[in-house]
């Protein structure tokens, strides 16, 4: 055992002594989180979303009411404008996003026939773009249900005698306000734009995300020394001195899971010291995701380096499944935006357990109940891969 | 012969699949020998040694360190031995003291006598002053003889050094085998291996001459020629010389052959230390003036193409072997 601790003390020694660790380790995940703040609206969070509001030429009335409904949501920027400019105004990105008022909608709402309001999109706005669809969504919903009240009114009104015109105005006016009203509604509104706020800090999500994608590339260095050692000749040297095989894997193991959870400590810190993330008020939750997530990289590197049979190989192969698993995990990208059929998929990696209950910390203040599901996955995941690699490197003598 | 077997190798074979590595292989080395396992590449020495370190099983035969046999006794066998692989087998980025510390405690050196011991080490091969220097900041040399020094951290019965002076300078290549003439001379069991002649005539008590994974010879640089009917040759070049001398040269029991060519004479013999003096004080007593002698002595190369028909050094190994033999002698 003794002799296993120092392998590993060896191992960290001299990963910490390599620049090019500490780059892996610190420098690129803060560097990449930082941009992708910035790029997505600085450094804290989403300040401002730009909208083009286009009416129907004969809509000034639900122009005017849908503008005043942006402008209840301080986020938006609205400004109404013809579709021409609208279009413009997205293409260039001066806009995230531009919504498009159907001739023929209040007609359509009172009389429950179909209708789109259609939403144009920057492509490059992905959240901003996305946040007004869902407002889209929300007032659509509620002129639905104001169409619906508004019908019953007419329906009741009109069983008794006809309705004059200046009436009907009067019915869909107070119909609006009710609408208005009810998609304003201020307890709700703030609670919820609230919450909305803390869902869109672009650091908060990449930050973690960025943690485990980096953890994985600094574990699969690591794990690839296995291999350095068998191709500098100290491997032969400690099978030729009272030292089991058995004991160098234990040692290999002890030493990534300390650098793991060395690292994602130490992110987890610098995001909070750098982009103001806040965990959460769960501190042994936190610290218990961060251990599990470092024994899940280093367990995966491992398994890696032992289907490999050099580092060469441990390098290549291990990048383009870290890659991978990455991408289909959401750790370089807001997953919760893909399908669900795409979601199931992303169930079978390591990165999506390890994002999902990092989220849950950040974004819902989670305790350990609260990931616990996260956290049994990935210490079975971690067992798994554990297990395949002792298998693996015993018997297809990787390292002989 | 010196002491008592420390390391018996007894019908040791090796095999990967079809290829034959180690061919029935039997050799005793005793306390205190540098015994050489001299061959070309591919002869079967680093197979040899791997078995003999506990790296690899053998396929056949047995193999025994100290009494403890490598294949049930791995662990205790593996404590009696150091080896000093032929890479540099050293963690670059940690310093040399870092380095030596390590395989001490790989060897279960006691934290207590640990610096003592690498002090001593450091001293011993001349790096005290750069303990706290990176492997990688080392020259060649240097890291050779950390090398060496990391075989030696605990003290073994036995030294493995296999083929250390590969791609090394002639200065460096010198201070290496000096080295291990020093800890030999300690009183440390040495296994060397090498495809160099020079080195074995240099370093080793006994040497066992393997190829294509056999051994085809084992003994004394003397006994091995002797073995192979090899005498020494002496030219003379005199004036003065008549058949006298020659008549009486061939009377004696160690001269095996006697030629003149006019002032030239070629003697062969089987005796070159004790019959160099009589012949040169019998030409002067005899009137002749003696120009030059040249003492040509059977080496291992003479050796080694009489059991195989072919020369150790190959092509390649030609301008080495130049600047080891400058070396050896410089």
């Amino acid at each position: 055992m003794m002799k296993a601790l120092h392998i590993a003390i060896k191992d960290l020694r001299i990963r910490i002594r390599d620049r090019n660790t500490l780059v892996l380790m610190l420098l690129l995940p803060i560097g990449l989180t930082a941009i992708i703040g910035f790029a997505f609206g600085g450094d804290s969070g989403i300040s401002s979303i730009g909208v083009a509001l286009v009416g129907p030429e004969d809509g000034d009335l639900l122009t005017n009411a849908a503008a005043g409904l942006l402008s209840q949501v301080e986020l938006f920027d609205a400004e109404v404008t013809t579709e021409d400019e609208a279009r413009e105004a997205v293409a260039s990105g001066r806009k995230s996003a531009a919504i498009v008022l159907p001739e023929g909608l209040i007609d359509a709402v009172l009389e429950g026939a179909p209708a789109e309001i259609a939403v144009l999109q920057d492509p490059a706005s992905g959240i901003k773009a996305r946040i007004v669809e869902t407002m889209v969504e929300r007032f659509a919903t509620s002129a639905s249900a104001g169409g619906i009240v508004g019908r019953a009114i007419f329906d009741a009104v009109e069983a008794e005698r006809p309705i004059t015109e200046a009436e009907r105005w009067q019915l869909t006016g107070w119909m609006f306000q009710w609408m208005y009203e009810t998609w304003s509604e201020p307890a709700i509104a703030i609670e919820e734009a609230e919450a909305e706020t803390r869902d869109v800090d672009v650091h908060s999500y990449f930050a973690p995300s960025f943690a485990v994608l980096f953890l994985l590339f600094t574990m699969l260095a690591s794990a690839k020394t296995i291999h350095e050692e068998r191709e500098s000749g100290t491997y032969g040297r400690l099978m030729a001195s009272p030292v089991g095989r058995s004991t160098f894997i234990a040692g290999k193991l002890m030493g990534s899971y300390a650098l793991a959870a060395v690292q994602v400590l130490l992110l987890i810190v610098l995001g909070s010291l750098l982009f103001g993330i806040d965990w959460g008020s769960h501190p042994v939750a936190v610290i218990v995701m961060a251990l599990v997530t470092a024994a899940g990289a280093a367990s995966l590197a491992i398994v890696i380096a032992s289907v490999a049979r050099t580092a060469r190989q441990t390098d290549n192969v291990g990048t383009a499944f870290i890659l991978m698993m990455s991408l289909l995990g959401g750790s370089m990208w807001p997953i919760e935006q893909a399908p669900a059929s795409f979601q199931n998929v992303a169930r079978f990696t390591f990165n999506y357990w390890a994002h999902s209950g990092f989220k849950k910390l950040v974004f819902y203040d989670a305790g350990l109940a609260g990931i616990s599901q996260e956290i049994l996955i990935i210490l079975a995941m971690s067992i798994v891969f554990f297990g395949a690699s002792v298998l693996l490197l015993s018997r297809r003598q990787v390292l002989t | 012969m010196r002491g008592e077997p420390i390391i018996e190798v007894d019908g040791l074979v090796k095999r990967y699949g079809q290829l034959v590595a180690v061919d029935a292989v039997s050799f005793v080395v005793n306390e205190g020998e540098i015994f050489g396992l001299l061959g070309p590449n591919g002869a079967g020495k680093t197979t040899t040694i791997s078995v003999l370190s506990c790296l690899t099983p053998p396929t056949a035969g047995t193999a025994k360190i100290a009494g403890l046999d490598v294949t049930r006794n791995s662990l205790a066998a593996r404590s009696k031995i150091g080896v000093v692989p032929q890479e540099i087998a050293l963690y670059p980025t940690l310093t040399a003291r870092d380095n030596l510390v390590f395989w001490g405690r790989m060897y279960g050196v006691p934290e207590r006598t640990l610096a003592e011991r690498i002090d001593e080490l450091l001293s011993v091969v001349q790096l005290a002053e750069r303990a706290g220097g990176r492997i990688d900041t080392f020259s060649g040399g240097m890291k050779r003889r950390i090398n060496i020094a990391a075989g030696l951290i605990h003290r073994p019965d036995v030294l493995f050094l296999d083929e250390p002076t590969v791609g090394i300078d002639p200065q460096t290549r010198r201070s290496i085998l000096d080295l291990v003439k020093d800890l030999n001379a300690s009183g440390l069991t040495v296994l060397y291996t090498t495809h160099y002649l020079e080195e074995a005539e240099f370093l080793c008590d006994r040497v066992g001459i393997m190829d294509e994974g056999k051994m085809l010879a084992i003994g004394t640089r003397a006994e091995l020629t002797t073995s192979i009917g090899a005498t020494t040759s002496i030219d003379v070049r005199a004036d003065g010389l008549d058949d006298s001398i020659v008549d009486w040269l061939s009377s004696l029991e160690q001269v095996t052959d006697v030629a003149r060519d006019g002032d030239d004479l070629t003697i062969n013999t089987t005796a070159e230390a004790n019959l160099l003096p009589v012949i040169v004080e019998r030409l002067a007593a005899g009137g002749a003036k003696v120009h030059s002698v040249d003492v040509k002595v059977p080496n291992l190369e003479s050796v080694f193409l009489h059991l195989t028909g072919k020369s150790l050094r190959d092509e390649g190994d030609q301008d080495a072997a130049a600047t080891k033999t400058n070396a050896l002698h410089g």
